[in-house]
């Protein structure tokens, strides 16, 4: 398992785009994606569970991956978080 | 493995001419239509969805005339005619011999002037009276010329009517859509053609009909040809709908990205009208017709001006703004999670 915590960079925060960045990023891999923000745990490959997270800008958010591809999924997250979710 | 439709590339058809006999014999009692020529005069053609009001060619302008449009005689241009006298009826007629139309038409049931008369037997051309008003006639008779020389096509696919709302299924060949399309019918849907839709562009609209020899018969593999509306009944079908939703099926591809959040929709153009399109991933046991069901309203909801996923999507923007952190949201995604 491997895990990072990261700041949401995008000003509207996740709403549904963003969320469907998530998703599309997350499914491409194989392991368990977890995001964690006040102590509430969602599926990342799901998009309503993202949504219902409701990160604003400037939220932390503990990342969590465990499966065969864990680091290069934990990579993908935190570039994805980089780019701002590729919004804007 | 067969592409699927390809909507830019349609080969698209149009009506060149309306031969003058069969738009007389097809909408005589339509349009109370009488001909006051010979029945030799009907050798004309239309080639044009446009009509023209001949007031200024017959006060004597003939630089701008659209002659090869159908000439409508209101009751301006009889009064006209009857005002300036017969001497100068036949100059203005003697004038427009060398603008041969495709027909005359008075409204009013007028009678035609002599001098009118004589120049189109000499050019050869039928005038028609006919008993409708002016502006009443013109709107209907633009109405079936522009849906004569609409432009058309036929594309591999199948029509449904889902609670009002036209649905073109499109897909390769076997990926279910007569099944899909049998199942809808079996809801109490209404089918409109399978396997061969007509498009025909009307106004800003696109509206999907059936092969006159196909009727309502469908092909099931293993089944054979079936007649619908003799299986299901009159309720079963319909002739003509508008087309409101291209829906195409495709087998589940990995990797494939399928919209998630409905919020960009895609549009294709067909015959140059923009149609919304669902692209719907189909895998073993999905129920693709409670989809179809919920694909048609929640279009006819679209059209009613709201958009579900566009408002949700400003409630949680809205509920991020401001906020840290919020009692709310967390207490729903635990309830996700139970």
């Amino acid at each position: 398992m491997v895990s990072k915590e990261l700041k949401v960079t995008n000003e509207a925060g996740i709403h549904a785009r963003p969320a469907a960045a998530v998703v599309e990023t997350c499914g491409q891999f194989q392991s368990h994606i977890t995001f964690t923000k006040d102590d509430v745990q969602a599926n990342a490959k799901s998009i309503m569970n993202i949504m219902l997270l409701a990160a604003e800008f400037g939220a932390m958010i503990l990342v969590e991956a465990e499966g065969p591809d864990e680091v290069a999924a934990l990579e993908a997250v935190e570039q994805l978080f980089e780019d701002r979710f590729r919004q804007e | 493995m067969a592409e699927t439709i390809d909507f830019s590339r349609l080969e698209i058809h149009r009506k060149r001419s309306l031969p003058m006999r069969d738009f007389f014999f097809r909408f005589k009692e339509e349009l109370s239509l009488t001909l006051k020529t010979p029945e030799s005069s009907l050798s004309t053609e239309i080639l044009e969805p446009n009509l023209h009001r001949p007031g200024l060619a017959l006060a004597g302008f003939t630089e701008v005339f659209s002659n090869q449009r159908i000439q409508i005689m209101g009751t301006t241009e009889w009064f006209y005619l009857e005002s300036v006298g017969p001497e100068k009826r036949r100059e203005i007629f003697d004038r427009l011999k060398a603008f041969p139309s495709p027909l005359w038409v008075m409204t009013h049931n007028a009678g035609p002037h002599d001098e009118l008369l004589k120049m189109c037997k000499e050019q050869n051309i039928p005038v028609c009276s006919t008993a409708r008003e002016t502006m009443d006639f013109c709107t209907e008779l633009q109405d079936l010329l522009e849906d004569w020389f609409a432009p058309y096509c036929s594309v591999h696919a199948s029509l449904v009517d889902v609670y009002g709302v036209g649905m073109l299924y499109v897909g390769e060949s076997g990926v279910g859509k007569s099944e899909c399309v049998l199942d809808l019918v079996e809801r109490g849907h209404r089918l409109v053609a399978d396997d061969i839709v007509n498009m025909t562009r009307k106004g800003r609209s696109i509206i999907g009909k059936g092969n006159k020899i196909l009727g309502h018969h469908m092909e099931i593999r293993g089944v054979g040809i079936v007649d619908v509306e003799r299986l299901f009944g009159i309720r079963a079908i319909r002739n003509a709908k508008k087309i409101e939703v291209i829906v195409e099926l495709q087998h589940w591809r990995e990797g494939e990205n399928y919209d998630r959040t409905g919020l960009d929709a895609i549009n294709t153009e067909a015959i140059g009208i923009s149609i919304p399109k669902v692209v719907i991933p189909i895998s073993p046991g999905k129920n693709i017709t409670v989809i179809s069901e919920v694909i048609a309203m929640n279009m006819a909801l679209k059209m009613k001006g709201v958009d579900a996923a566009k408002l949700f999507n400003e409630k949680l923007i809205e509920t991020m703004k401001g906020k840290t952190p919020s009692k709310d949201a967390t207490r729903l995604s635990t309830e996700v999670h139970e």
